[in-house]
């Protein structure tokens, strides 16, 4: 987690020189980021556009969240153009699915913090993958338990209730 | 876009307000309003939102951060029919995300409806009954994917189901659409008007399986990337009205179509990549002039003129070339040939396929001469790989035992980017050994040279074969195979350089009793 104070956005990096952002999270944590990494973030992406001084302010993401999105994008944003066929950009696809399937073990919490980070930055890869580890979580569980998950209320009659899973038992079983 | 949001939410609107007249004795409702719409509501949460009042969240282990609705609704449309079903029940608010689920997609798995042959009629009318009820219920706003597999006998009555469901829900913002009638024959007739609401322009992929598909107006797909026809009616003027206002249209596929006699696929698909026609019966010429094929497989039963841009014309699949400059398909990358004609001749080509890498030919034509192909590596200087398959039940080529004397060399270039040559089916037919011979010394690059001799199907080796025995395979396959593997160790071996790696594959041991019983008998 780097916490440098870039205020051109320019450093050297990796030998090389490479364009950077700061991002500063609603606890005031400060991020550097390369730019192509900090643009899979279509919200960030309009505030470079737009400029500014003393780094991109994201009130609605804590540090803790952000350090995972931008995990996310660092990965994502290092594998090169795909060129169809070859092995390695297979092998790059593998390695990307084990990530993802590796930046998915948190729990629910995060998760759901997650998935409202990747919804205001507008990351739309990151979106997907968390909203797809939600639907295969909840998928085969009943309603109750998926209102007692997310501690949503019931708001049905018990007379609407029963008239929709009788519905569904006869159209699905 | 603004469109489709207003409709949405006043259907929304509508469709909250129902439920509220509906409901007599309503739990009390305990939704909170959060600043970015969330309304999930937090009744039995204790303590307070992870909601700061500068609208920052904190990951507290504690507490599940509740999810905007249209985040639910997200996630609704990422679940499998039968769970976003059953999800519903968990709110109103999930109850309206089922009923405008964006991804419809009917076949009898969704129902798990079991079917043997008494129970047919019944699962097939169950199918109809449920799929019916669905969309009854759906507001038929958002549907992005549609996908209805009718498995069971279709008949002219149902045609009244079909045409409302897909009046419901194929609407404007619609991306892909599949209808696929299982049983063959299914004389469906595709009603093209649906498409011109407006959701011809946001239809991305279009397939079709097992009916009739015959606009008889311009229909234009602003949006199409890929159209897929499988056993369906048209024809080419059908096709022509679609292909000539489909401009984004990348993927081309057309497989065991009938009617097509003429396909003409039209300068103006700059952005198509990929076509393949194989098994369409009535056709006769394919006439391409998109600029941009990268991809082209072409398999059929009948001689038919393929015009591929005036860079090659061919006639029968692979025999005969025009001469013309090379203009209009120089992008090909990979083309698979399929003949099974008659024709003998040798293709003289005098077009160039710059950066074809990958090519691959069957020929089941008997007594065609293998040793003509050299015109296909100098016309295609980039090629990496090349598969030949020579499969032929009754070989009637002259076998190289038979006349071995003055095997022919062929003048050709010499080729420095082939690294990979496959040929499946091997037999000892003169003019295949004097192919591999050129290949031998005229492909400076290669580095593999694979040679197989006719195999069975369903190999011993194959990891579902629980009997650990190949398929039967014919007995003049297998003495012919075993002939083609003689004709490589007297022929080839001595020729192949220590940096070519020569791969034998012979017939299998599995067959070697079939043989010994049929010599018996």
């Amino acid at each position: 987690m780097a916490a440098a104070d870039s205020c051109d956005g320019i450093s050297t990096s990796g030998g090389g020189w490479e364009k950077t952002v700061t991002l500063v999270s609603s606890d005031d944590a400060r991020f550097e980021v390369r730019e192509a990494a900090a643009s899979l973030s279509q919200t960030v992406r309009r505030m470079i556009r737009a400029g500014g001084d003393g780094g991109i302010p994201l009130p609605k993401v804590d540090a803790r969240t952000l350090s995972t999105v931008l995990e996310y994008c660092n990965k994502h944003a290092a594998v090169p153009a795909p060129a169809p066929e070859s092995s390695s950009a297979e092998a790059a696809a593998v390695d990307l699915e084990w990530f993802d399937k590796e930046l998915m073990h948190v729990d629910l919490a995060t998760l759901c913090s997650l998935i409202r980070a990747a919804d205001y930055l507008e990351v739309a890869g990151l979106l997907d993958l968390t909203c797809k580890t939600v639907a295969d979580m909840i998928k085969s569980k009943t309603a109750e338990e998926i209102r007692q998950m997310f501690g949503i209320q019931n708001d049905f009659t018990p007379e609407e209730e029963e008239q929709l899973s009788r519905e569904n038992a006869g159209v699905f079983e | 876009m603004r469109l489709e949001r207003q409709q949405d939410q006043e259907y929304r609107r509508r469709f909250m307000s129902m439920l509220r007249q509906q409901g007599q004795e309503r739990r009390r409702r305990a939704q909170t309003q959060t600043r970015d719409g969330s309304i999930a509501s937090r009744g039995k949460r204790k303590g307070s939102p992870c909601q700061r009042d500068d609208g920052s969240q904190v990951a507290d282990l504690d507490e599940i951060p509740s999810l905007p609705e249209h985040i639910w609704q997200h996630i609704h449309s990422l679940m499998p029919m039968r769970d976003a079903a059953r999800a519903a029940c968990v709110s109103r608010s999930f109850l309206y995300s089922w009923r405008s689920h964006p991804n419809l997609n009917f076949s009898k798995d969704t129902f798990g409806l079991i079917e043997n042959a008494c129970q047919k009629d019944e699962s097939g009318r169950f199918f109809y009954i449920k799929v019916d009820h669905i969309l009854k219920k759906h507001s038929g706003i958002g549907v992005k994917k549609l996908k209805l597999q009718i498995d069971s006998d279709y008949s002219a009555k149902d045609s009244r189901y079909l045409n409302k469901w897909l009046q419901k829900a194929v609407t404007p913002g619609i991306e892909e659409l599949t209808l696929i009638f299982a049983p063959f024959g299914a004389n469906y007739n595709f009603p093209c008007s649906l498409l011109l609401n407006g959701s011809g322009d946001s239809i991305r992929c279009l397939h079709l399986g097992c009916c009739s598909f015959r606009p008889k107006v311009t229909l234009g797909f602003r949006s199409l990337i890929r159209l897929h026809l499988c056993f369906v009616r048209t024809t080419g003027d059908a096709l022509g009205f679609v292909l000539s206002h489909s401009l984004a249209l990348e993927r081309l596929e057309l497989r065991c179509c009938y009617g097509i006699v003429y396909l003409k696929v039209p300068r103006l698909l700059q952005h198509l990549n990929y076509l393949e026609v194989s098994g369409c019966i009535d056709l006769r010429v394919i006439d391409n002039e998109a600029p941009n094929i990268s991809s082209f497989s072409y398999g059929g039963y009948s001689a038919v003129q393929l015009s591929l841009g005036k860079t090659l014309q061919m006639e029968g699949s692979v025999s005969y070339a025009r001469t013309e400059p090379p203009s209009s398909m120089p992008n090909l990358e990979a083309l698979a040939l399929n003949s099974q004609t008659e024709r003998a001749h040798a293709p003289m080509l005098q077009s160039k396929f710059l950066r074809l890498r990958h090519l691959s030919i069957a020929l089941t034509a008997a007594n065609y001469d293998y040793l003509s192909l050299v015109s296909f590596f100098d016309a295609a200087p980039s090629l990496e790989t090349f598969d030949l398959n020579v499969l032929q039940l009754y070989m009637k080529n002259v076998s190289v035992f038979e006349d071995p004397a003055d095997l022919r060399h062929m003048q050709g270039l010499q080729h420095h980017n082939l690294r990979s040559v496959k040929i499946t089916g091997f037999s000892s037919a003169k003019s295949l050994i004097e192919l591999t011979c050129h290949v031998l010394r005229s492909v400076m690059s290669l580095e593999c040279l694979t040679l197989e001799a006719p195999q069975s199907g369903f190999r011993c080796s194959h990891p579902y074969n629980k009997s650990g025995k190949c398929s039967s395979l014919d007995r003049y396959l297998v003495m012919e195979g075993h002939r083609g593997v003689m004709a490589i160790r007297r022929y080839i071996e001595p020729m192949v350089p220590s940096t070519v790696k020569l791969h034998v594959l012979e017939p299998c041991s599995c067959h070697a009793v079939e043989l010994q019983m049929s010599c018996l008998s």
